[in-house]
């Protein structure tokens, strides 16, 4: 089945997704990958440090929701999109990032002041459970779309969550050397490397499930391994080969070697960085709704 | 209540006069079809065919658009008409990402039919008298003015031209029908369960109110 090049093609070849990709679709794609924001948020209230805590807060904050926020086409209306959580997953995200924020700041202020209590405890496991919403809402957004079969797959949200805690361990290494940052790196590489590996069998699952599914999910999948240069590409240079093949050679020289040098974590982050804002394009990219012709 | 409509493709000849009633109905800016015609080529030469499909939004009754949207903008009413609400859209477009007949637009801006030139006098008119909001989402409400108004004068939406969508009246063909699809009187029941009426993308599961028909 050919991709729609056209205006006219509407709707009678693979009409792709434009919205959420194209012009201006570029800043949510980006504020979807700022998710990770919540991932770091995760692990650093995981190793109680909290540097980590307020720099994955300020990207949920500035990045996840402030990009949000600027691809709205009417910003100043924001509010209302919290009054629709019993159906929308746009509503529930909003209510998921609002509570984070109200349970993360109460726990670094417990971190900072009064540390091993009760209420600290309480807050933690409630920061760290909006945390996890967070991350689940990106993946359930694009899941619920019934009419892009390639996103309502079951192990879409597992794959973005597993993505966005990836990111967050990114971060978190980087975090990690900044002195009292209070984060093991050898538990972070370790974190990281295993996820890396999940992430790479989540990815060829979903891939090879969507085989399956109702038809334009299996076109989806064609584009993404075979098809034209601009779905294609991304795909095997930025998901495949910097987003997995590359983080994981430097990760097994640094667990053959049992540590690492700096800039070579420093090029694994990055690459693995850039991995996941590259799998987030393709996702969003090889999105085709079914054409209404030929009957 | 339910209005539905119905479109004959053996009748229609694709002549776009749906699609031009629309915009001059609702004012829509260049670039926005809340009707459309889709047309594909099938088969080789000498045997091709072309094929039409006039569409407009086939006002779902379990509308995903009304149900991803955070705000509550995208309502349904009770006689079945999908309507959007400007003043409460905020422009987040994933009603546009989840419609599967992709039958929504979003309106980033109002563009000028004359590019360069500015609004004519008739888009400054069409402006004040339905305005569109820059920045919402805006698509096809079966002409929902006139129903209303139509109505409201104890006219039938259907049959009588004052309170029939727009572009069921200028179809030159008459391919399409509109009525009410819980009256079993009414011609749109009969056409669907005579000529075999089907919906577009069942699979779904949107329940549309737009049949089709080819026999």
């Amino acid at each position: 089945m050919e991709i729609q090049q056209r205006p006219y093609e509407w709707m009678v070849k693979l009409t792709p997704q434009r919205e959420w990709i194209e012009g201006r679709g570029i800043i949510l794609l980006l504020a979807m990958y700022f998710g990770m924001g919540a991932g770091l948020y995760l692990i650093s209230s995981f190793f109680d440090s909290l540097w980590g805590m307020l720099v994955g807060l300020l990207i949920v904050d500035l990045l996840f929701g402030g990009l949000h926020l600027a691809y709205l086409g009417r910003p100043l209306r924001f509010w209302r999109m919290i009054l629709r959580p019993q159906t929308s997953w746009i509503s529930r995200g909003l209510t998921f990032v609002l509570l984070l924020n109200v349970a993360g700041a109460i726990e670094m202020a417990m971190v900072y002041w009064q540390p091993q209590t009760g209420v600290y405890f309480t807050f933690k496991v409630l920061a760290m459970i909006f945390a996890v919403l967070t991350c689940i809402y990106t993946g359930f957004v694009m899941n619920y779309v019934r009419a892009i079969p390639f996103w309502n797959n079951g192990l879409l949200p597992v794959l973005i969550v597993v993505h966005e805690i990836l990111g967050g361990f990114g971060i978190a290494l980087i975090i990690a050397q900044i002195p009292g940052a209070k984060m093991d790196i050898i538990i972070l590489d370790h974190g990281a490397r295993l996820l890396l590996v999940i992430s790479a069998l989540l990815l060829t699952i979903y891939l090879w499930s969507n085989t399956y599914s109702m038809q334009p999910g299996p076109e989806s999948v064609k584009a993404l391994l075979r098809g034209p240069k601009s779905f294609s590409l991304p795909f095997w240079i930025g998901v495949v080969l910097l987003g997995i093949i590359l983080p994981l050679i430097i990760s097994w020289i640094s667990y053959d070697a049992r540590e690492i040098a700096s800039p070579l974590l420093f090029g694994g982050i990055v690459c693995e960085l850039i991995g996941g804002l590259a799998l987030r394009y393709c996702l969003m990219k090889s999105a085709f709704y079914a054409p209404l012709l030929p009957l | 209540m339910r209005w539905g409509m119905v479109i004959d493709l053996t009748k229609c000849i694709g002549c776009w006069a749906c699609v031009m009633a629309c915009k001059q109905e609702h004012f829509l800016p260049r670039g926005v079809f809340w009707a459309r015609i889709a047309m594909a080529e099938t088969g080789k030469f000498p045997r091709v065919t072309r094929q039409l499909l006039p569409t407009v939004c086939n006002h779902c009754q379990d509308a995903p658009c009304a149900k991803v949207c955070p705000t509550g903008a995208t309502l349904l009413r009770e006689d079945g008409i999908v309507y959007v609400d400007y003043d409460k859209c905020v422009g987040c477009r994933y009603c546009v990402i989840a419609c599967p007949y992709q039958h929504r637009t979003f309106l980033s801006k109002i563009k000028e039919y004359n590019p360069g030139q500015g609004y004519t006098e008739f888009e400054i008119m069409g402006q004040q008298l339905y305005p569109l909001q820059k920045g919402t989402a805006v698509k096809c409400n079966f002409c929902m003015e006139r129903i209303d108004k139509g109505s409201a004068k104890g006219l039938k939406p259907g049959k009588d031209r004052e309170a029939t969508p727009a572009c069921v009246i200028a179809c030159p063909t008459r391919a399409r029908y509109f009525g009410n699809l819980d009256d079993e009187e009414d011609d749109v029941v009969r056409l669907i369960q005579q000529k075999k009426g089907f919906k577009l993308h069942p699979e779904f599961g949107t329940d549309p109110s737009a049949y089709y028909l080819y026999y």
